[in-house]
């Protein structure tokens, strides 16, 4: 693999997908049952999650993977019923836009953002990842 | 004879890397579909002998575009393009008529493999 190439791939689809997922959090925010914004962001995770596999840029992975899997759930539902699941999400997409800045800036894999995978995995985790925030 | 290869993927990086493992190894990418919906337009028009379908696009599904590619062509040979945590979608569009499936992250030797596979599979 080419990873000078797919490193600029990655940067420049990653950037498009994070203002995305930006402009469909403001419509979220306002509206939890907006299904089309649901599905993009749950797309767009999915795809940084992949593209963070492919390389080797696990803290992007993980962490799209975790918000990919709470927005599975809210898709089934046809709605974020959670009232802080929409800060879950933009303490995600800084976290993201954190993790997308080292790889240009330094083009090395960035690292984890612990606190919100803990957050993400604890029950409460709604309340400690706004905390967070 | 050469294989001609359709992939369908919303992630332009995923596109590339399909092609880039691919053709080397002699299989041509004749299009490339960003959504469900224009995968099925672009079967249609191509008529490839495989097509790549990634599950989770906008528009149309991955599942849904293999129902309708399946539809119009009973003998299509689809791989779907899952991520770990989708068995349940993959058999989902095995049932749906899918062939087989690669998994993402994509290890070549077995993305070629797979394709090999159905390329030489009997319609």
């Amino acid at each position: 693999m080419d990873l000078a190439k797919y490193r600029n791939l990655f940067l420049e689809e990653a950037t498009e997908h994070l203002a995305e997922i930006g402009q469909a959090l403001l419509t979220l925010e306002k509206d939890s049952r907006a299904s089309a914004e649901i599905d993009t962001v749950f797309r767009m995770m999915h795809s940084m999650k992949g593209m963070g596999a492919s390389l080797g840029y696990d803290a992007v992975s993980e962490l799209a993977h975790r918000l990919e899997d709470r927005l599975g759930a809210w898709r089934k539902r046809g709605r974020i019923d959670d009232e802080q699941g929409v800060a879950v999400l933009f303490r995600g997409l800084e976290s993201l836009e954190r993790m997308v800045a080292v790889v240009r800036d330094t083009g090395e894999a960035p690292p984890p953002d612990a606190e919100l995978l803990a957050a993400l995995d604890d029950p409460e985790s709604p309340k400690k990842a706004r905390r967070l925030s | 004879m050469t294989v001609r290869v359709l992939v369908a993927d919303d992630a332009r990086f995923m596109r590339q890397l399909i092609r880039d493992i691919i053709e080397p190894e002699g299989f041509e990418v004749v299009g490339e579909a960003a959504d469900g919906r224009a995968a099925v337009e672009e079967f249609s028009r191509l008529q490839p002998d495989i097509v790549t379908m990634d599950i989770v696009m906008p528009k149309r599904s991955g599942i849904d575009a293999v129902k309708e590619i399946i539809a119009l062509d009973p003998t299509a040979k689809v791989a779907m393009v899952s991520a770990l945590g989708q068995e349940a979608l993959v058999t989902e569009a095995l049932q749906a008529g899918a062939s087989d499936y690669i998994v993402k992250p994509f290890k070549p030797d077995a993305v070629i493999e797979t394709l090999r596979k159905l390329a030489e599979k009997a319609p």
